[in-house]
This record gives structure tokens, C-alpha cells and sequence, in this order.
């Protein structure tokens, strides 16, 4: 076997044996107030949820870190005005993302294709 | 900006899109009622994570060339390899049918070269030979756009050199290895006039003369004269060159670049909505590649519980592929709509 110190770029996205892909953990310091961690992201899927948290109007705060640069690992702190709890507020903003990815699919289809039929001749060749 | 219910009315229409350019190769878009972190991941998401297809292992049965055999692996480890529907191919490491690689899981080509002639021998990107053993007929396939079909230089052979040797392509992203990027760059713009001033220029006398104005500042209106600082003022506008390296098409890149941050969305939501039952053991059996969850068949690990009607219908809907038009996505119109009654709470 070779014993190497060059990092696995696959631990990079590649979930360990017991990990899970995020999870909850009560911060006790504030009032209605959770840290998410995120195993195998990065701040590609960090700030996307972090900035999206914050238009809902039940948000008193959100914002990550990530703890080590080496480690593919964030935690988002999300504190909540009470109505919602943390998680249900981090589901709703999942959901509300994947719906509004799903417009842009569509969006993106629609204009494509279309820009298909018109310009087809002289711009779709090699 | 106020949290006013009129921000999320207009949230609620989703992000738009103008296409402003495109060919075989690139696409050049604006993306409009995102925030920067939507776009920046978007963009993000492209670089690095949709998967495709690029040799992964050489087996070196002759080389008499100057080139050692790690530096030809090397090379051809870099020549884009067509990845269209690379959905049918599974992640090597994920594969049920083989312990190392198959037909399933990859692509085998094989390169036999051998310079006879007095003259310098180029070898081509063409001289590949693809196994007709492959997940479908595209995938593998050197990407040749050069009008005399010859594809990137391998290697030069002189007189009685030769070059002997079987590659295995197989699928993976541009994180593990940039040379699984789908694109050579993505042009990423916003704000052309800096009114926002998010980029200090560097000047000498005067930075509007020595900064020349991007192709995206006749797009927006240039700041008035004496104009205040706008505060709360965010960015609104995107502009994304997206720039292909030919193994697959742009609007292919951008549809799998969406479907990936779905699917990490979807991860999520998963785990916290059935999260704490069963443990990690439970949930998973081992490390995983990102979307194989999405790949239909290959979702039969215990990965699914309580999440498996949403991820069913996906798994019909996303085998097909990047090709559809319409509303179908991969998680088909409204995914969360009808959780109510089935399924996971």
C-alpha cells in the first residue's frame, strides 16, 4: 500500500461511512436559534441557502462558516423570530430554491430554444 | 431593501433568462431576479460539478516514444471526451455491476501507433479507437472540431517508435480533477458601470479613461451626474459566457448544472425531513457519488427511504435527460406540491 500525504480530492463531495449530508444542532446561546452542518458542501451550496434564508421575513438571522479551509464542511447558524422554527425555515427555503432552479431550467429551456428556431442557420453550426 | 410582501411577490416569479448569443460551443446569457448568491452558484456549479466523461486509467503496453508514460497519461486524460447523456453512464466507484470498472461504468479506448515513415508521425486524438462496449453511442467519443477532423495532438512518434496503450474513461467532476470540466471558462459579469463600487479599480490618473468600458455597459444605464451612493442597492443583472469545451452541448451544461444544486437541495431536505430515524447506518451504506440517487436504477441502496416518491418520479424524468423542453425538470412540476399525503413528512 502506498502511504501518500496528497489529499483525496474525492472527500471533497464524497459523503463518509457514517455522515450524513447535514444536521441539526440546537445553539442554546439565543432563543430559536439552530446550526446546521453540512458535510461534503461548500460555499456553493452555503450561500445560495444563506442568502436565500434571509428574504424570509421570519429570519432574525442566518449566516456559515466554514470551520477549516481543508475540510469540506460548512455550518449555517439560522435564528428565527419564533413563529417557524430553524428548520422548518432552512426546509421551506430548500424547497422555495428548488422550485425557482426549476423556472430557471424552464426559463432557460424556453429561451434556448427559441433562439433555436430563429438563429438556427447562422448561429447552432461549428 | 424592506421585507414587504411585495419582494416576495416578485420572488415568486422566479429567475428569468435572455439569451444573447449562442452557437455549438457557447452561450452567452443574462440572468435577471436572482441575488448574487443564486448566480454565483449557478456559476460556481458549472466550473465544478456537472459530471462528465475523461480517461482515468492507462495501461502502457508499449511505448518506445520519447514522452514517459505518466506525461501521455496525462495528455490524454486532458482531451474532452463527448459526455452527452452521461446520465447513463454510473460513477465507477458507485457501480453494482463490477468491482473496478465495466461497460457500464465506462468507456475503453485504445490507441496503436506506430511511425514507419522517415518523417515526423503526429499522433491524433482521432487515432483512438472507442470500445463499441459503452452506455450509449456518444459517450467516449473524442470531441474533433478542427476542420480536418484530427482532434488534439497526443504525441509525436520518429521512425520505429511506437505507442501501444488502453485508456479507460470514466465519469467524474471537475472537482476531484479539472480534467472533468465541461467548460474552459465562465465569464461571470454584473454591474458593468460599478455603481456598486464592489471592485476598487486601480488607476494611475483617472479610472473611468483608463478602464474601458465592458461590452454589458450600453446594457445599463450609465450613473447620473451627482447621483448619490445608492445603499441599498444590490445587484440585478448576470451576464454568464458560457464557454464549452465540446463534450457537451451549452444548454446542456447549464440544465446539468441546475439539476446538481437540485439534487444537493434535495439531499438536504431528505436528511432532515426523515433525519434521526434509523441512524447513519440505516440511511447509508457507504460513501457515494453526488447525483447517484438520480440515476434511476442505480438508486436500489438504501438511500431513499421515506423520499422515494419524489426522487421516483425524478429518476423517470431525469434519465431522459437534458434534451426536454418544456416544464419537465427533473423534478418534474411540482415537486414539493404533493407531499401531503405521500410519503416522507
Amino acid at each position: 500500500m502506498i502511504i501518500t500525504d496528497e489529499e483525496q480530492r474525492f472527500e471533497l463531495f464524497l459523503l463518509g461511512d457514517d455522515e450524513k449530508k447535514c444536521f441539526e444542532t440546537a445553539d442554546t446561546r439565543t432563543p430559536n436559534s439552530s446550526v446546521f452542518t453540512f458535510n461534503k458542501e461548500d460555499h456553493t451550496l452555503a450561500n445560495m441557502l444563506r442568502a436565500h434564508l434571509l428574504k424570509d421575513p421570519h429570519i432574525i438571522f442566518s449566516g456559515y462558516k466554514v470551520p477549516h479551509p481543508l475540510f469540506a464542511k460548512f455550518e449555517l447558524r439560522i435564528q428565527t423570530d419564533g413563529e417557524v422554527t430553524p428548520k422548518e425555515a432552512l426546509l421551506n427555503c430548500c424547497k422555495s430554491l428548488v422550485t425557482d432552479l426549476a423556472i430557471l431550467s424552464r426559463e432557460f429551456t424556453k429561451e434556448y430554444e427559441l433562439r433555436k428556431m430563429v438563429g438556427g442557420d447562422s448561429s447552432g453550426e461549428k | 431593501m424592506d421585507y414587504d410582501p411585495m419582494a416576495m411577490d416578485t420572488e415568486a416569479e422566479g429567475p428569468s433568462v435572455k439569451i444573447s448569443d449562442a452557437s455549438a460551443h457557447h452561450v452567452n446569457f443574462e440572468l435577471s431576479s436572482v441575488d448574487l448568491a443564486f448566480a454565483n452558484t449557478i456559476r460556481r456549479v458549472i466550473m465544478a460539478e456537472v459530471p462528465t466523461m475523461a480517461i482515468d486509467l492507462v495501461e502502457v503496453e508499449a511505448n518506445t516514444s520519447v514522452l514517459a508514460d505518466e506525461f501521455i497519461s496525462h495528455r490524454l486524460g486532458l482531451i474532452p471526451l463527448n459526455s452527452k447523456n452521461v446520465d447513463d453512464v454510473a460513477y465507477s466507484r458507485d457501480c453494482d455491476q463490477c468491482d473496478n470498472y465495466c461497460e457500464q461504468c465506462s468507456v475503453t479506448l485504445t490507441l496503436h501507433a506506430r511511425c514507419t515513415g522517415d518523417e515526423i508521425m503526429k499522433v491524433y486524438a482521432r487515432d483512438l479507437v472507442v470500445d463499441s462496449q459503452r452506455p450509449n453511442n456518444w459517450v467516449g467519443n473524442p470531441v474533433i472540431t478542427d476542420p480536418d477532423g484530427l482532434g488534439t495532438v497526443i504525441a509525436k512518434l520518429r521512425k520505429g517508435q511506437e505507442l501501444r496503450l488502453k485508456c479507460i474513461a470514466k465519469k467524474g467532476i471537475a472537482k476531484e480533477h479539472a480534467k472533468w470540466a465541461p467548460v474552459s471558462a465562465v465569464g461571470f459579469e454584473y454591474d458593468p458601470h460599478n455603481k456598486l463600487k464592489h471592485i476598487d479599480l486601480w488607476f494611475e490618473k483617472d479610472a473611468a479613461e483608463e478602464w474601458p468600458p465592458s461590452k454589458y455597459a450600453s446594457w445599463e444605464d450609465p450613473p447620473q451626474e451627482g447621483e448619490a451612493f445608492d445603499y441599498d442597492a444590490v445587484p440585478e443583472k448576470f451576464y454568464f459566457e458560457v464557454e464549452s469545451v465540446g463534450n457537451l452541448d451549452p444548454d446542456a451544461i447549464i440544465q446539468q448544472g441546475i439539476k446538481v444544486v437540485q439534487e444537493k437541495l434535495a439531499a438536504v431536505i431528505k436528511d432532515l425531513t426523515d433525519g434521526g430515524s434509523g441512524g447513519a447506518a440505516a440511511d447509508f451504506d457507504g460513501p457515494r457519488s453526488p447525483d447517484m440517487n438520480m440515476n434511476g436504477g442505480a438508486a436500489a441502496s438504501g438511500w431513499d427511504q421515506g423520499y422515494t416518491t419524489p426522487f421516483g418520479t425524478a429518476a423517470a424524468g431525469g434519465s431522459s435527460g437534458w434534451g426536454q423542453t418544456g416544464a419537465a425538470t427533473p423534478y418534474g412540476a411540482t415537486p414539493y406540491g404533493q407531499n401531503g399525503s405521500n410519503g416522507w413528512n
